[in-house]
C-alpha cells in the first residue's frame, strides 16, 4: 500500500520542486541597461552641474540610489509567487485609481505644466507608472480567468472598462503617454489571450478613433498640441516651437556618427543644447557619445530583455502569469519605441522615460517591478513549456 | 493559434520596431552623419566682431582734431532679440534712454531688418550702463560692450575738413560694407576710411543654448592710422573765425541782419547773405593750409544718434564744404584768367595797339558788331567814367570796359577758328573746369563755358540756354564772350580752383595737386604713405607776366585807387607784401527799385615779390569784394605775416568791384 500511499501524495506538477532558477539573459541585460544609464546621467548632466558650482555627481547619485532601490525591487519581485500577486491585483487596482484621483487634489503637484505628482514623504512620487503595473494585472486577472483560447465580446468590454477608470484620472492629469501605454498594453494582452482578428480590427480602430477623438475635443493642452502639430509641420520657427527639443536631438545623435564623439565629448548634450537629457531625452546622449555602435548596444539589451520575457509568458505556468508577462512585454516595449524615436523625430514627443535609463526614480523602481514580476513568471515557468 | 504562437508573432511586431530604430539611427548617424555634425558645429560657435578703434587726425602739429576713446555701448542683437520680447524691450529702452517709444520701436526694426549687432546707444552713463547689466531679464537681446567712441575734441573746427562717421546706407551695404560698422561719410573721415577705419577683431564664442559661453580665441583688433594733416588748426580757427566776422558784417550791413537764408518759396530771403567758404594754400606745394565754410556743425552731434529735428534746426548746406563744393561765378577775381590770356598771345584791347597803351575807362561801352542777339551796350561797375587806364591801371581799379575790350579783339580776331576759345584754353590750364584732385570727397568742377559746350546744351538741354539764342545758327554768342573774360555768365568756379589757379599765376605757372593729408603713420609711428607735392601741370608763363601780375596785384592793395586799398588801409606792417584782386558776382540784377545781389570774393597772395600763400575768401550774397571779401581776407593775411597778435577785427572796406 505504500506504493498506492505514495501515488495518493502525487508529486504535482504544479508544485515547485526544482530551485529557482533566474533567467541570466535578463538580469545581465537589465543590469547592463541600468549601469549604462547611471553613466549618461553622469555625463548629460555633469558639465551644467560644474557650470553652476555644484557637485558634478549629484544627479547621478540620486539617480544610482533609485538603481539600487529597483534592483532590490526587482529581486523582491522575483521571489513573489504570482498566484501571491493575483491575490493583490485587486487592492493594486484600486490603490492606484486612489493616488491617481490624489493627484487631482491639492497634494498633487505642477511640473511642466502637468500635473503627474503626489508629494507623499520625503519623495515625489508619481502614481501613474505604477498605474500602469496594475492595469497589467488587472488586465491578466480578468483575461487569465477561463478564457483559454477566446475572448468573447464581453471581456473586451470589460477590459476597456478596467483600463478606461485609470485612463480618465491620467487624461486629467493629463499625461497623453501613459494613455497610449494603456492602450498598446491592452490591446497586445488582448491579443495574446485569443482574439479574433475582427475582435483586434475593433480594437485597433477603436483606439485610433480615441486618440483623434481626444486630440480633437480640444481636450489636449497647449504643449501636447504645440509637440504634435509642430511634428507635422516642423516649418515654424524653430528656437520658439516645441520642435526645438527634437530638432537639437536630432542633430545631436546625427552628430555622433558611427562611434560616438566619446564620453564627455558630446557638444549637443554636453553644452546643453538638448534639453531634458538626463530624463526623457537620455537616448541623446547615448546617441552622440557612444555614437552608433553604441546605440545599437542599447537597442540590442532592450531587445534582448523584450525576448526574455515573452519567452517567459510562453513557459509561464498559468494563465494569469503568462498574461502578466505579456503586458510587461508591451510596455517595455512601446516605452522603447516611442522614446527613441521621439529622440530621432521619428514620433512625437510625448513625455514617455527610456526604461532602466531615463533618470527619474518612480518610473525606474515601476519597471524594475514589472520586469521582476515577469522574471517571476519565467522563475516559476513550467517544466512542460505551453503546459 | 496557442498564445505561444501569439507571443512569438508579437516578437516578430516587436523586432520589427526595433529594427525601425536601428535604421533610422543608421540613416542619422551613417549616412547622413557628415551634415550633423557640420550643424552640430555651427550650433555652438559664435563669432561676434570687436570694432577696431578708429585712426586719428592730426594736425600739421600733432594738434588732435579726431580720436577714439573707449566708452559702453548697449548693442541690439537681432539674433537674440525674439518678436515676443520686443514690446517689453520698446518700453525698458524707451523708458531707460528719453526716448520715444515711436524713436525706439523704428531703430529695433531697423535691426531687425538688418538682422545684426547695432548699438542703440553708443556712450551709456555709467548709471545706465549698470541698471541694462543688473536688469538683464528686462533688456532681451541687449548687451553692454566695451566700444571705442569718435571723439572731435575740437569741436567744429575743421569739421568740413575731417567730416564725420555714421552708419552705412543702403548703397554702401551692397557696395560690401559691413552693415553695422561706421564709417566715413564725408570730409577725410570718408576719403580715407579705409586708412582709418582699421582691423576688427573677432570673438569666437562657444556657447550652449542658454547662450552662456566662454571665448575660445580672440583676435584683438588693430586701430587705424592716423593722418597727419597740412592743415595748421591756429590758421584754420583765424580762417573761421574771419569768415564767420565776414559774414556777421555783411548781414549787420544789409536791411536785416537777422535774415534767415533760402529762397522765397522756403519763407527765406533770398537776398541774405547765405554763408562764407575760404581757403589758404601753400603756393609751393598747393598744400591746403587752412580751409574753412561757415556756417559749420559740430560732428560730435553724430556720435550717439542725433534726432531729426535737431538736424532741421542746423542752416542749410551746413554740412558741405562750400570751398570745394561751392560753384560761384568768380566775377573780377577771372580777369586774372583774361589778363595771362592777354599778356601770352599778344591780345590788346580793341582800341589799343598794345596792354600799356592806355585807353578811356568809360562808363559804357558799345560793341556794335557783336552780332545779332549779343548785348550791345556794357557799362563799368563806377557807374562814370574812370580815366585813361592800361593794363596795370584797370586791373587795378578792377576796369571792366578794359578787359570787355580784351574780349572785343579776341572775338573780332579769332571767331569762328580753331583758335577762338583761347581765354577758356587758358582757364582750363589754369585748372578750371575740373576737379582740382584734392583729397576730399564730393568736389565739384565748376564751368568754364564756350561754343562747343552751348552747342551741346543747345542739342541735348536746350532748356538750360535763353530760348531767343535757339533760332541763331551758333547759341554761343559775342556777349557770351564779354561775360566770360569778366568771370560772369556761365562760369562757375570753387574757391579752391580760384585759390589753386591764382597759385599758379604767381609761382611762374605751376599748377599743383591741393591736398589735405601730409603723411600717414601707423600705430607705432612708422609712415606708411607720405604725401609729396604733384604736379598737375606746368603752364608756359613768361617770368615778365608772372612778374607784371604780382606787381598789379600788389597795386590793388596798396595803391590808393586799388579796390581793395580802403580794405587794408589798417593792416599794420607788411602790408607792401600783400597783393590781391577783388571780385563781385552779380546773383539778382539791380533794378530801379532795387539794389543788386552780389557775391563778393577776395583772392590774395602773400608776400607778393616771394610768393608763398595764396588766399581766398567768397561770401555768398555778402556783397562787394572790396567792401565785404578783402575785409574778411585781411585778419588772415595779418596772422600770415605779422603772427596771431597783428590780427584786429574787421571793418567794411570801400564798396569797390
Amino acid at each position: 500500500m505504500a506504493l498506492t500511499a505514495e501515488r495518493t501524495e502525487p508529486i504535482s506538477i504544479l508544485q515547485r520542486e526544482r530551485p529557482l532558477r533566474p533567467d541570466l539573459m535578463l538580469v545581465l541585460s537589465f543590469l547592463a541597461l541600468s549601469a549604462i544609464g547611471i553613466v549618461m546621467v553622469y555625463t548629460a548632466t555633469a558639465p551644467a552641474l560644474e557650470l553652476a558650482g555644484a557637485d558634478t555627481a549629484t544627479t547621478m547619485r540620486r539617480h544610482a540610489i533609485f538603481v539600487m532601490i529597483g534592483v532590490a525591487v526587482f529581486i523582491v519581485a522575483s521571489l513573489i509567487d504570482q498566484r501571491a500577486l493575483l491575490s493583490l491585483t485587486p487592492i493594486a487596482y484600486l490603490g492606484s485609481l486612489v493616488a491617481l484621483f490624489l493627484v487631482l487634489t491639492p497634494l498633487g503637484t505642477e511640473f511642466n505644466g502637468a500635473r503627474r505628482w503626489v508629494d507623499i514623504g520625503p519623495l515625489p512620487f508619481q502614481p501613474s507608472e505604477f498605474a500602469k503595473i496594475a492595469v497589467v494585472l488587472a488586465l491578466a486577472a480578468l483575461l487569465g480567468n477561463g478564457t483559454a483560447g477566446k475572448v468573447r465580446w464581453d471581456h473586451i468590454a470589460r477590459a476597456i472598462v478596467l483600463v478606461g477608470l485609470p485612463a480618465v484620472l491620467i487624461f486629467r492629469q493629463p499625461d497623453l503617454g501613459t494613455m497610449l501605454v494603456f492602450g498598446f498594453v491592452a490591446v497586445a494582452m488582448l491579443f495574446a489571450s485569443g482574439t479574433t482578428w475582427r475582435q483586434l480590427a475593433f480594437l485597433v480602430i477603436a483606439a485610433t478613433v480615441g486618440a483623434v477623438g481626444i486630440f480633437r475635443a480640444g481636450a489636449l493642452r497647449t504643449f501636447q498640441i504645440q509637440r504634435l502639430t509642430a511634428f507635422l509641420d516642423p516649418s515654424e520657427d524653430l528656437a520658439a516651437s516645441a520642435l526645438y527639443n527634437q530638432i537639437q536631438s536630432e542633430i545631436a545623435i546625427g552628430s555622433g556618427g558611427f562611434f560616438g564623439k566619446g564620453l564627455g565629448q558630446g557638444t549637443q548634450t554636453n553644452l546643453s543644447f538638448v534639453p531634458e537629457q538626463e530624463s526623457d531625452f537620455i537616448f541623446t546622449a547615448v546617441g552622440e557619445q557612444l555614437g552608433f555602435i553604441g546605440g545599437t548596444i542599447v537597442i540590442a539589451l532592450f531587445g534582448v530583455l523584450v525576448w526574455r520575457v515573452l519567452v517567459a509568458a510562453v513557459n509561464g505556468r498559468d494563465r494569469f502569469g503568462q498574461l502578466v508577462a505579456v503586458g510587461v512585454a508591451g510596455m517595455l516595449m512601446f516605452h522603447v519605441f516611442v522614446n527613441i524615436g521621439m529622440t530621432m523625430r521619428l514620433v512625437p514627443v510625448t513625455g514617455l522615460p527610456l526604461p532602466f535609463m531615463s533618470a527619474g526614480g518612480t518610473a525606474f523602481i515601476a519597471f524594475s517591478l514589472a520586469l521582476g514580476m515577469a522574471h517571476s513568471v519565467w522563475m516559476r515557468r513550467s517544466p512542460v513549456p505551453g503546459e | 493559434m496557442t498564445l505561444a504562437w501569439r507571443a512569438g508573432l508579437m516578437g516578430m511586431v516587436f523586432f520589427a520596431l526595433l529594427a525601425v530604430l536601428s535604421l533610422r539611427m543608421w540613416q542619422l548617424q551613417v549616412a547622413e552623419g557628415q551634415e550633423y555634425a557640420e550643424r552640430a558645429e555651427s550650433n555652438q560657435v559664435g563669432f561676434a566682431p570687436t570694432p577696431a578703434p578708429r585712426g586719428e587726425i592730426r594736425d600739421a602739429n600733432g594738434v588732435l582734431l579726431a580720436g577714439t576713446r573707449p566708452a559702453l555701448a548697449a548693442v541690439v542683437d537681432a539674433k537674440i532679440l525674439s518678436e515676443e520680447d520686443e514690446p517689453q524691450l520698446v518700453a525698458q529702452l524707451s523708458a531707460l534712454l528719453g526716448l520715444s517709444v515711436e524713436e525706439v520701436q523704428m531703430f529695433i526694426d531697423d535691426v531687425q531688418a538688418r538682422g545684426d549687432r547695432v548699438p542703440i546707444v553708443s556712450d551709456l552713463t555709467d548709471q545706465e550702463a549698470l541698471f541694462i547689466t543688473e536688469h538683464g531679464e528686462n533688456f532681451p537681446g541687449v548687451e553692454v560692450e566695451p566700444q571705442p567712441i569718435r571723439t572731435y575734441p575740437l569741436g567744429e573746427l575743421a569739421s568740413d575738413i575731417v567730416g564725420f562717421i555714421g552708419l552705412p546706407q543702403p548703397a554702401d551695404v551692397e557696395g560690401g560694407a559691413e552693415p553695422t560698422v561706421l564709417l566715413g561719410r564725408a570730409g577725410l573721415e570718408k576719403e580715407y576710411d579705409s586708412q582709418l577705419q582699421g582691423t576688427p577683431g573677432q570673438i569666437v564664442y562657444r556657447f550652449d543654448a542658454r547662450r552662456q559661453g566662454d571665448v575660445l580665441s580672440e583676435d584683438v583688433p588693430t586701430p587705424g592710422n592716423t593722418l597727419f594733416l597740412t592743415i595748421d588748426t591756429e590758421l584754420q580757427r583765424v580762417v573761421e573765425e574771419s569768415l564767420a566776422e565776414g559774414l556777421q558784417l555783411s548781414r549787420d550791413l544789409y536791411e536785416d541782419p537777422d535774415c534767415v537764408p533760402g529762397s522765397a518759396d522756403d519763407g527765406g530771403d533770398p537776398r541774405c547773405p547765405v554763408r562764407a567758404a575760404g581757403v589758404v594754400m601753400d603756393v609751393t606745394t598747393g598744400a591746403v593750409l587752412a580751409m574753412a565754410s561757415v556756417p559749420t556743425y559740430d560732428p560730435n552731434i553724430f556720435i550717439g544718434g542725433v534726432s531729426q529735428a535737431e538736424l532741421d534746426a542746423l542752416p542749410d548746406g551746413v554740412f558741405n564744404n562750400f570751398a570745394i563744393q561751392g560753384e560761384y561765378a568768380p566775377a573780377s577775381t577771372y580777369k586774372a584768367v583774361t589778363y595771362f590770356t592777354a599778356y601770352e598771345e599778344g591780345m590788346p584791347p580793341y582800341s589799343a595797339t598794345n596792354l600799356e597803351e592806355e585807353i578811356l575807362c568809360s562808363k559804357e561801352l558799345r560793341l556794335p558788331f557783336l552780332g545779332e542777339g549779343s548785348q550791345q551796350v556794357f557799362r563799368n561797375w563806377t557807374g562814370r567814367d574812370d580815366g585813361l587806364q592800361n593794363i596795370h591801371r584797370a586791373f587795378t581799379r578792377s576796369c571792366n570796359v578794359y578787359f570787355w575790350e580784351i574780349a572785343a579783339q579776341i572775338w573780332n580776331e579769332k571767331q569762328g577758328t580753331d583758335d577762338e576759345s583761347i581765354l577758356q584754353d587758358w582757364a582750363r590750364d589754369f585748372g578750371f573746369g575740373e576737379p582740382t584732385s584734392i583729397d576730399l570727397p564730393f568736389e565739384r568742377k565748376g564751368l568754364v563755358p564756350d561754343r562747343a559746350l552751348f552747342e551741346l546744351w543747345k542739342e541735348e538741354t536746350p532748356q538750360r540756354l535763353d530760348p531767343a539764342r535757339l533760332s541763331y545758327a551758333s547759341p554761343w554768342l559775342g556777349g557770351d564772350l564779354m561775360n566770360a573774360a569778366l568771370g560772369q555768365g556761365e562760369v562757375l568756379v570753387t574757391p579752391l580752383q580760384l585759390a589753386n589757379a591764382y597759385a599758379a599765376m604767381v609761382n611762374g605757372g605751376s599748377l599743383w595737386e591741393p591736398y589735405v593729408v601730409d603723411h600717414i603713420e601707423n600705430l607705432d609711428g612708422d609712415v606708411v604713405a607720405d604725401h609729396e607735392p604733384t604736379l598737375l601741370r606746368s603752364i608756359d608763363v613768361s617770368p615778365q607776366t608772372v612778374a607784371n601780375f604780382r606787381r598789379d596785384m600788389q597795386q590793388v592793395v596798396n595803391d590808393p585807387a586799388g579796390t581793395a586799398y580802403s580794405a587794408f588801409e589798417e593792416f599794420g606792417d607788411n602790408v607792401e607784401l600783400v597783393g590781391g584782386k577783388t571780385g563781385t558776382a552779380e546773383i539778382i540784377k539791380e533794378t530801379e527799385e532795387q539794389e543788386g545781389v552780389t557775391t563778393a570774393l577776395f583772392a590774395a597772395v602773400a608776400p607778393v615779390n616771394q610768393p608763398r600763400y595764396v588766399v581766398v575768401v567768397v561770401i555768398e550774397r555778402g556783397g562787394s569784394g572790396g567792401r565785404i571779401a578783402a575785409p574778411t581776407a585781411r585778419p588772415i593775411l595779418q596772422y600770415l605775416l605779422n603772427g596771431a597778435n597783428a590780427v584786429t577785427p574787421i571793418d567794411a572796406g570801400e564798396d569797390a568791384d
